[in-house]
């Protein structure tokens, strides 16, 4: 806690000297000239000389000037001193006229003297104070930053202000913190009473933005605060709210606190919201370590006895006669073991295509040599069906993630081979069109049906062949299509022929901009 | 059963894959040991005379890229490996530390012994006259002496730079250079990372030797890893 009481006396010291008005400084200023008077009256009684009484007077006045607050005292004061002196002990006594002329150089000089003593008093007391008030300052601003050090979250910060500010300029303050997109939170915090804090509903916080967001001066005025904005490195933080009626008057030295307050909070929030974001990012690396960790042990632990089988298997198939029943079965096993492994393979693409985490690495690829690779490795797989490729006589560099393409590629022909009988026309072709390289891949097959035309490139949707599920798809192989082009940037379309039978899948990706994708 | 003199180190943790690849050597007539972690197949390497390793990158105990780097200290011997899909870095990396092929899982036995059958090529090329004159593969022939290349019998017009490329690939017939090694070989130390050079000469180079540059017979590329040169 704040230490109470030299900041309330200060407040009071402020208060003062705002109303310049303070009837316990007039008794004192009237107290003092009665004392004097009463001496005077006494030493003439004891028949002291006149200028003991002078003395006496310009005593009281240094003593007013001391005790009350400002100049005003010790000035009033040395032109009463002056009177009393004239009324009560020149002669005539009791009035205000002199008889002997040389009074008035008595009159001008004590007048003058109480001036300059009351003067010189009231500035070193006013000095004392500014020096006193400065330090109180300092050391409430000391202790608020010490407390912020210690803050756990961004309500106690706001609190920690509230209650600071609240204390030193005597008022309800209260503190709105704003989230990390820069809105106002729900609720602000303000300070009932000493010790005391409330949290009282935002009812117009779109209206506190934008009062904010145009603000050219340092503070915007509401219904019922004068709200301050604290802002950090980037964002806004918060807003101190000040009510109105505190805010109307305060004074010169209390603005510049509140300056240093708010820019301590700043500091205090903007380094609170860093920690914050620094935990996050740890925290977010150390997920995605795990999950990469994870997805490489499913990958592993599946992918290598599928490996197994399918090598076994053809091996197996090797060692048989084909006319020997053994064979099929054996040939059952393969596909089977071949037909999940893709699965394993698609579902771990599509994952992280899905989470945005597959990083895409575009480098400038020749398209020729992605569709050669896709090629060469379709012909490996199927020797059967005859695979023309179409490229232009002119280099076609396109920024690609080749790994990722080169598997678009693979799924659309290996879709092509599944629709297609074994003898028919499968063509693969890229050509330039503006600024896009167009990749096109046909088939001759039974094409794609109206019904399924809107969803091949949902997850899971296979078409359903009439034949039953001697082909079973695997319902993902465009929908990873769909995920790599989309994260490319491009796009990717299918439909029919118009020329002739078959289907058609077309995708296009940007020839430029490759600049970007490295950046990245 | 064709009999052979040469004898194949298996490095795989997984018994089954061990196994049908053990089958499948033995059907080549390949003399063969087999070692399921990189301790034990290190003291093979040592106890053994073998002549080409075939490597498992992903060992429980040992990285694979270790026991290369290793086996490469003393030996020139044909080192393929085996790895996931989705490990290029790795696969190139291998390839860089002096492995000379590699097998994407999963892999047919055909594929696997077709590769071996390659490399075994090619040590015997190596070590019986390492300065040959000539080397062919189709209707391609390359003559070092004269700097000449010839397809179908007819003189072929390159550049010096397409002939340093070619040269290149066919002093490693069969092998996977990687896009890095390439650029080394041809473009000299200094060049740095830029594929898109290397990218533009393989183009041009294609479109002289290759019927169709997009179907290429000869220099095959290997998405994300390099080049090789077809050896079949």
């Amino acid at each position: 806690m704040i230490a109470a009481h030299p900041e309330e006396e200060k407040m009071d010291t402020l208060k003062n000297k705002i109303s310049g008005n303070d009837p316990y400084c007039v008794l004192i200023t009237i107290t003092m000239i009665a004392s004097a008077t009463s001496i005077g009256l006494l030493f003439r009684a004891i028949s002291f000389p006149e200028a003991n009484i002078v003395i006496v007077y310009l005593l009281s006045v240094l003593i007013t000037a001391r005790i009350t607050r400002g100049y005003v005292y010790g000035i009033a004061g040395s032109v009463i001193a002056t009177f009393a002196f004239n009324y009560f002990f020149t002669k005539p006594y009791y009035t205000f006229s002199v008889n002997d002329p040389t009074y008035i150089i008595t009159f001008a000089i004590m007048t003058v003297t109480a001036f300059i003593t009351s003067a010189l008093t009231s500035e070193a007391k006013q000095n004392a104070m500014e020096a006193q008030e400065k330090e109180a300052e300092t050391s409430a601003l000391f202790q608020l930053m010490n407390r912020l050090t210690d803050a756990a979250d961004m309500s106690e910060i706001a609190g920690i202000t509230t209650e600071t500010i609240s204390k030193t300029i005597n008022c309800r303050a209260a503190c709105l913190c704003f989230d990390e997109n820069g809105r106002p939170e729900q609720s602000f915090i303000q300070q009932q009473s000493t010790g005391k804090q409330v949290r009282r509903k935002v009812h117009d916080a779109s209206e506190i933005t934008d009062s904010i967001e145009g603000l050219r001066t340092a503070f915007a005025i509401g219904e019922e605060f004068y709200d301050w904005p604290i802002y950090g490195r980037e964002t806004i933080l918060g807003i101190l709210r000040i009510p109105k009626e505190t805010a109307i008057v305060m004074s010169e030295p209390n603005k510049r606190f509140l300056r240093s307050v708010i820019e301590s909070t700043a500091l205090a929030m903007d380094r609170f919201r860093s920690a914050q974001q620094q935990q996050r990012s740890r925290e977010e690396i150390e997920q995605e370590r795990y999950r990469s960790n994870l997805l490489r042990a499913i990958s592993h632990d599946l992918r290598t006895p599928l490996a197994g089988i399918m090598g076994t298997g053809e091996v197996l198939m090797d060692m048989t006669c084909k006319d020997d029943p053994k064979y099929s079965l054996v040939q059952g096993i393969y596909k089977d073991a071949d037909w999940l492994y893709s699965l394993v393979e698609n579902i771990l693409s599509l994952t992280r295509l899905r989470d945005g985490k597959l990083a895409i690495a575009k480098q400038p690829e020749a398209a020729e040599e992605v569709i050669g690779g896709a090629v060469n490795l379709m012909i490996k797989r199927y020797p059967k069906y005859e695979i023309k490729v179409r490229v232009p006589e002119e280099l076609l560099i396109v920024p690609m993630d080749a790994k990722l393409i080169e598997q678009v590629l693979v799924n659309l022909l290996d879709n092509a081979i599944k629709h297609s009988p074994s003898d028919s026309e499968i063509c693969v072709s890229a050509v330039k069109e503006e600024n896009n390289a167009v990749f096109t891949v046909l088939d001759s097959g039974n094409g794609i049906s109206v019904s399924d035309l809107p969803n091949i490139f949902k997850m899971f949707y296979t078409a359903r062949p009439e034949e039953g599920d001697s082909q079973r798809g695997i319902g993902l192989g465009l929908t990873i299509c769909e995920a790599i082009i989309n994260a490319h940037g491009g796009s990717i379309e299918g439909h029919n022929r118009t020329d002739r039978q078959g289907a058609e899948f077309v995708f296009k990706l940007q020839m430029e901009g490759s600049k970007d994708g490295q950046q990245k | 059963m064709v009999s052979r003199n040469e004898t194949i180190l298996i490095v795989e943790d997984d018994p089954q894959i061990r196994n049908f690849i053990s089958y499948s050597l033995k059907q080549e007539g390949f003399r063969y040991f087999t070692a399921s972690t990189g301790q034990s197949a290190l003291s093979n390497l040592v106890s053994e005379k073998i002549d080409l390793l075939l490597l498992d990158l992903g060992l429980p105990d040992l990285d694979g890229m270790e026991i290369i780097k290793r086996v490469r200290e003393w030996s020139e011997m044909p080192i393929i490996v085996v790895s996931a899909r989705d490990q290029d870095k790795e696969k190139a990396e291998a390839l860089d530390s002096g492995a000379d092929d590699y097998l994407t899982k999963p892999f047919s036995a055909t594929e696997l012994m077709a590769r071996i059958r390659v490399a075994i090529r090619h040590l015997h090329r190596e070590g019986g006259n390492k300065q040959q004159s000539k080397a062919g593969v189709g209707d391609l022939m390359i003559d070092f002496d004269k700097h000449l290349v010839y397809l179908e019998e007819a003189e072929l017009h390159t550049t010096p730079m397409e002939y340093s490329l070619l040269s290149l690939f066919f002093r490693n017939i069969g092998k996977v250079l990687t896009t890095k090694y390439i650029i080394k070989e041809v473009y000299g130390v200094g060049y740095g990372p830029d594929t898109q050079a290397l990218r533009t000469l393989t183009a041009s180079l294609r479109r002289k030797i290759e019927k169709n540059p997009a179907k290429p017979r000869y220099i095959l590329t290997e998405i994300g890893v390099g080049y090789r040169l077809s050896d079949e």
